[in-house]
């Protein structure tokens, strides 16, 4: 099946994508909960769309296409809203966060969808591994170079959502010294990472695309799982590194955030992005996944070595015109403080450490998603 | 010189457990029969009464088997989420429902049979109750989970607690009518309530603070949870409190502390396997074969009025407590087995004093053959209701 055309979409729309935990609030474990949750939602109008996930203890939801950050947050919060009314029915917790701090992923269940049954046949327990849960934002572009363009414009700046969005600091009972322990579940497939460098559709199409399903490894565009991919059918690229955050206004404040820095880069602020840029990629991405906002990272142009944090907060006072023409101010404004007070994942850690337990670290995980 | 009636003796209980284990691994095996309706079938067979391998009941074993329901009932207490039901009232409503709708359709069943009130009475209160043992080693052993998992093992819980409580009032009832001692009555029923639920209550608020003491919150407090469970089930067998309250009471409250068993401890690991194996075997062989053939026809009224009774209860809500109605009929379904406890309570009865046993001896059929078909109903409603995992998934 060739690519399918760019369809072109409006520059700088959004739509944000959240993958949840279902929570049994019986035990706090995960729960494969959603064929329960679909029977009971399908008796109202879901305000947005709900799709089920590989595992049964994961649910989708996905907000329709917004170009401010106002109506974003109103639909997010209404979705959210709905889940957890329907979730306490049933005794199921709704929460955000990157990994479940104390599931086995053998005791997950794989969803009864042919497409999620070969998927779990091919890659065996890393699809059970998968049980990962990741917010994933796209943001429209008017043509296909324009989206190569900022996909590869962006690479500089995907440390800081990793960072900003870290929310998975437990894997399997115990802590990972990671801030997002989830994306090097991502890394265990083949087809992660970064997209290869082209800057020209045609090129990414024929030099590429045609080569690599010739080869018989990828039918589609969906058997690549990069960092940030072209989404053709939707018109838009799509940021896939963010955990699931526990709240749902820091995922519609990273969703501007990126609304943003894609108005600012898009305008040609900075210099253009080039093949070299990808020497420190994996380096920085390993900073900002192990040590978060502490981390520290390496300018791809200038090699000298940033302070995450202070990288965020010069980023935010350059893109701040940009906010302002968005009305995304109030987004920046949440970034602004997360960068000062510490992401989810050291939230998550200093509840660990009052609570005793990592029962109750779900359960405040909990509490933060309902907020 | 060997002597070999007393080797015999000696080794009655170990052999019963091994032939038990290995029937119950060689069915499963073989048809997916779910373990305890095989440990039911040899308990029955080797019984005193019927092959003789199995001595009369003695009251170690009676106190081995209410410790081993007593971890069962401690973590279905454990895993009771209270909150659910203030949450979604429905499905307090549907719980009170059904209870009350067999505590009627029994009473007015066993009255038909010519029971006596007070016969009557208790046989209704009995069958209110769904067997959570039962519902949690088959949920561990399928490994399920969904709706019906959820709702069953609450729904035994709850009428597990109003059985009890129903039971108790109705003991106090014949207590004060056969003694005519409105104390004896008092403390038969309402002291022996409140002591149960008080103990268990304590206990419930000491350990997780013990816990806390040594520094063991974050890892596995199974072992600590056994031997508190052991602990207090004997304190209120000795006592003759209600080891099943206080069980069940220690489990709720010490979930409400929050400290939660290892997932790899589900159903206390070994330790969990092997009590089991001893309750089931020991509830079967306390039935005897000529109670089974005499009280065939009333058992079985009692099972049909009961199984309709809770369908129809849990039916009438299931819409209006967010599931299907064929979810309902399921959870329905899953609430056949009869508790274990009918027989453990009649034990204990002797030692108050009251000779029930006899008169409600004719509950025996309608037990053992809950015993058996009991699990293998549980299993089906949980497999048609999808909520157990596929064999063939990696």
């Amino acid at each position: 099946m060739p690519l399918e055309a760019f369809k072109t979409s409006k520059s700088l729309s959004l739509g944000v994508e959240l993958e949840l935990q279902l929570i049994g609030l019986s035990d706090f474990d995960l729960v494969a909960a959603s064929p329960d949750m679909f029977e009971l939602l399908k008796r109202q109008t879901f305000p947005g769309t709900v799709t089920p996930e590989v595992t049964e203890s994961m649910i989708e939801i996905a907000s329709d296409v917004h170009t401010e950050y106002l109506p974003l947050l109103a639909q997010l919060g209404k979705m959210r809203d709905a889940l957890v009314r329907a979730g306490e029915l049933l005794n199921i917790g709704i929460s955000g966060g990157g990994t479940h701090p104390f599931q086995v992923w053998s005791e997950r269940r794989i969803f009864k969808k042919p497409r999620f049954k070969e998927v779990s046949m091919l890659y065996g327990y890393l699809s059970k591994q998968f049980t990962i849960f990741g917010q994933h934002i796209h943001v429209g572009c008017a043509d296909a170079d324009e989206a190569l363009f900022l996909l590869h414009a962006l690479n500089r700046y995907v440390p800081h959502f990793i960072a900003l969005s870290a929310s998975s600091p437990f894997v399997q009972g115990h802590d990972t010294l990671f801030n997002s322990a989830r994306l090097n579940s991502v890394f265990a497939f083949p087809l992660s990472g970064r997209a290869p460098f082209m800057l020209r559709w045609n090129d990414f199409e024929h030099k590429y695309f045609a080569k690599m399903e010739h080869t018989g490894v990828v039918k589609s565009m969906k058997d690549f799982y990069w960092d940030i991919r072209p989404k053709p059918e939707y018109g838009t690229i799509e940021l896939r590194v963010c955990d699931t955050p526990l709240s749902v206004e820091r995922a519609a404040a990273l969703a501007c955030y990126l609304q943003a820095l894609s108005k600012y880069l898009l305008e040609r602020n900075e210099a253009d992005p080039v093949e070299d840029d990808y020497l420190v990629y994996n380096y920085n991405r390993f900073q900002a996944c192990r040590f978060g906002l502490d981390g520290t990272v390496v300018h791809p142009k200038s090699y000298e070595q940033i302070s995450l944090r202070e990288d965020i907060l010069s980023t935010l006072r350059r893109i701040q015109p940009h906010a302002e023409a968005l009305a995304c101010s109030a987004a920046l404004e949440h970034i602004y403080r997360t960068a000062h007070e510490g992401s989810d994942a050291s939230y998550l850690r200093r509840e660990y450490v009052q609570r005793g337990s990592v029962e109750g670290m779900v359960d405040s995980a909990l509490q933060r998603f309902r907020q | 010189m060997i002597e070999l009636a007393q080797l015999f003796r000696d080794m009655a209980w170990p052999i019963a457990i091994l032939i038990a284990w290995f029937a119950g691994e060689y069915a499963y095996q073989w048809i997916k029969l779910p373990r305890i309706s095989t440990y039911a079938v040899v308990g029955f067979v080797l019984a005193p009464t019927q092959i003789g391998l199995l001595p009369q009941t003695q009251a170690p074993m009676l106190l081995l088997a209410n410790i081993a329901f007593g971890l069962m009932l401690f973590e279905c207490g454990y895993r009771i989420n209270l909150r659910w039901l203030r949450a979604n009232p429905w499905l307090a409503a549907s719980s009170l429902t059904e209870s009350a709708l067999t505590f009627v359709a029994v009473y007015i069943i066993a009255s038909w049979f010519g029971l006596s009130l007070a016969n009557a009475l208790l046989l209704a209160t009995l069958s209110m109750a769904t067997s959570p043992a039962t519902i949690l080693r088959i949920i561990n052993e399928q490994r399920s989970a969904g709706q019906v998992t959820e709702r069953v093992l609450h729904l035994a819980a709850l009428n597990c607690v109003l059985s009890v409580l129903a039971f108790k009032i109705v003991v106090g009832f014949v207590v004060l009518q056969t003694s005519g001692s409105l104390w004896q009555a008092t403390y038969s029923s309402l002291i022996v309530l409140v002591m149960s639920l008080l103990l268990g209550a304590i206990a419930g608020a000491l350990i997780p603070a013990l816990l806390r003491l040594t520094k063991r919150t974050g890892q596995d407090c199974t072992l600590a949870f056994t031997i508190a469970v052991i602990g207090i089930v004997a304190l209120a067998h000795s006592l003759k409190l209600s080891p099943i309250l206080t069980a069940l009471m220690f489990g709720l409250s010490a979930r409400h502390h929050r400290i939660v068993l290892a997932t790899s401890q589900r159903g206390f690991g070994a330790l969990g396997d092997l009590l089991s194996i001893l309750l089931f075997v020991f509830i079967a062989s306390s039935l005897e074969w000529r109670h089974v053939t005499a009280g065939v026809g009333l058992g079985f009224a009692i099972i049909m009025a009961r199984q309709i009774a809770k369908i129809g209860g849990i039916t009438l809500f299931a819409h209006l407590s967010g599931i299907s109605l064929r979810k309902g009929v399921l959870i329905g379904v899953a609430s056949t087995p009869l508790s274990a406890f009918v027989i453990l309570v009649l034990e204990q009865t002797r030692y108050l004093g009251i000779s029930l046993v006899d008169q409600l001896s004719s509950l025996a059929a309608a037990a053992l053959s809950i015993e058996i078909f009991g699990p293998i109903l549980v299993q089906r409603a949980l497999v048609w209701a999808n909520e157990v995992p596929d064999r063939k998934e990696f």
